[in-house]
């Protein structure tokens, strides 16, 4: 009885300090830290505001050095080989990134991390594309591309992309130009590596089945032990 | 690695087994896992499986499944980890001091182990999930409902 006390108390106990953290316990294969929403989806809990970025970057003998410029928060990164810049003369390169203040949602797309607005003192070298990378949360469907827009209104365009690390996105072959840039998924297939049961409701359905087959199966397992003790009383 | 996801996996599938190897030279009945009443031990990893889920299916919104390609990767981390903290360092602790040691000592060592790899406010949670685990382990002996049940919640979350 003790230890079935105990047990009941860690259940509760587990219950509200999981609670407190959305999505709740998870082990590792979450993004390292909460991603910093614009619009926050109802379910992320307290939401601290997307980060801006800003790089210096050198120009030696009229090439601009290889760096990255970057979101205090990391959720975007885009990196710079040497002699990316078509610099013109200048001796430093200014890269600003701006997360919006808005959430686009353009026709047929649905953009699941922050749009992020990155300027730069200078155009990029054509030959020389820039690599971009963004987080997402993992409160969301995970993007099938970057897409990248001149407005934010759009038209928002795809850049060929691929999973980076766990909940992030990298450009396949970079962007040349600058402009607005978020990652998500054409609104008319599902997202990629989606399960889609019950309207996207996965996770409450697999729990009840879970309590379900518990339920199920425990109340045969309690009436043959319960016949079982009270045959060995008889 | 980061443009590398296959390499990812690889690295977590290997630190699973690194963990694993801690249990190694354990009798299976000293880590909790003897095959005795197998199917109430398999029902109670689908209790803590659904009991580690509950907050995140509550919650109001879509909350996505991992992605596909982690599964294996978090199975083998879910197996090691259990191996590891609620099999081979519960059974040490606990000829060490006794049951108290084990809990307690295999949830702070359980919980030190995540600091890096998880953000500040996500370490109640984790605490919280590794004590009901160690309590299981107790509680019932076993260690196979808090592998399946760790397992369940990792390939969900």
């Amino acid at each position: 009885m003790k230890r079935a006390a105990a047990l009941a108390i860690a259940v509760i106990a587990y219950s509200l300090a999981a609670w407190m953290v959305a999505p709740g316990f998870y082990d590792g294969f979450g993004p390292p830290q909460p991603y910093n929403f614009t619009c926050p989806p109802p379910q992320a809990g307290a939401n601290i505001k997307p980060s801006s970025g800003h790089a210096d970057i050198p120009v030696r003998v009229g090439v601009s050095e290889a760096d990255s410029a970057f979101t205090d928060d990391g959720q975007l990164v885009m990196g710079f080989l040497p002699g990316a810049f078509v610099v013109g003369g200048k001796t430093t390169i200014t890269v600003e990134i701006k997360p919006l203040d808005t959430c686009p949602q353009p026709a047929g797309l649905r953009l699941v991390t922050n749009a992020y607005h990155v300027t730069a003192s200078a155009a990029l070298n054509p030959s020389k594309p820039a690599n971009l990378v963004l987080r997402y949360s993992n409160l969301e469907p995970d993007p099938a591309e970057i897409y990248q827009a001149s407005d934010p209104g759009g038209p928002w365009t795809a850049l060929p992309s691929q999973p980076g690390q766990p909940f992030t996105i990298v450009t396949k072959q970079g962007t040349a130009t600058f402009g607005y840039f978020a990652a998500g998924y054409k609104s008319s297939s599902p997202p990629p590596g989606s399960v889609t049961v019950g309207g996207g409701q996965i996770l409450p359905i697999l729990v009840a089945v879970l309590i379900v087959v518990v339920v199920l199966a425990g109340l045969p397992l309690a009436i043959m032990r319960r016949r079982q003790s009270g045959d060995r009383e008889d | 690695m980061a443009q590398q996801p296959g390499l990812t996996v690889a690295a977590l599938a290997l630190g699973g087994a690194a963990l694993t190897a801690f249990a190694l030279g354990w009798p299976p009945e000293r880590l909790g896992l003897g095959t005795s009443k197998f199917g109430l031990r398999l029902l109670g990893g689908l209790a803590l499986g659904a009991v580690l889920l509950l907050p995140a299916a509550v919650r109001p919104g879509v909350a996505p499944l991992l992605p596909a390609g982690l599964a294996w990767a978090a199975i083998a981390v879910s197996i090691g980890e259990e191996l590891a903290f609620r099999g081979a360092l519960y059974a040490a602790l606990d000829d060490l001091g006794g049951a108290p040691l084990a809990i307690i000592g295999s949830t702070s060592l359980w919980t030190a182990a995540h600091v890096l790899s998880h953000p500040t406010q996500f370490l109640g949670a984790v605490a919280a999930a590794g004590l009901l685990l160690a309590l299981w382990r107790w509680a019932c002996k076993d260690l196979v409902a808090p592998v399946i049940g760790h397992a369940i919640a990792d390939l969900a979350l």
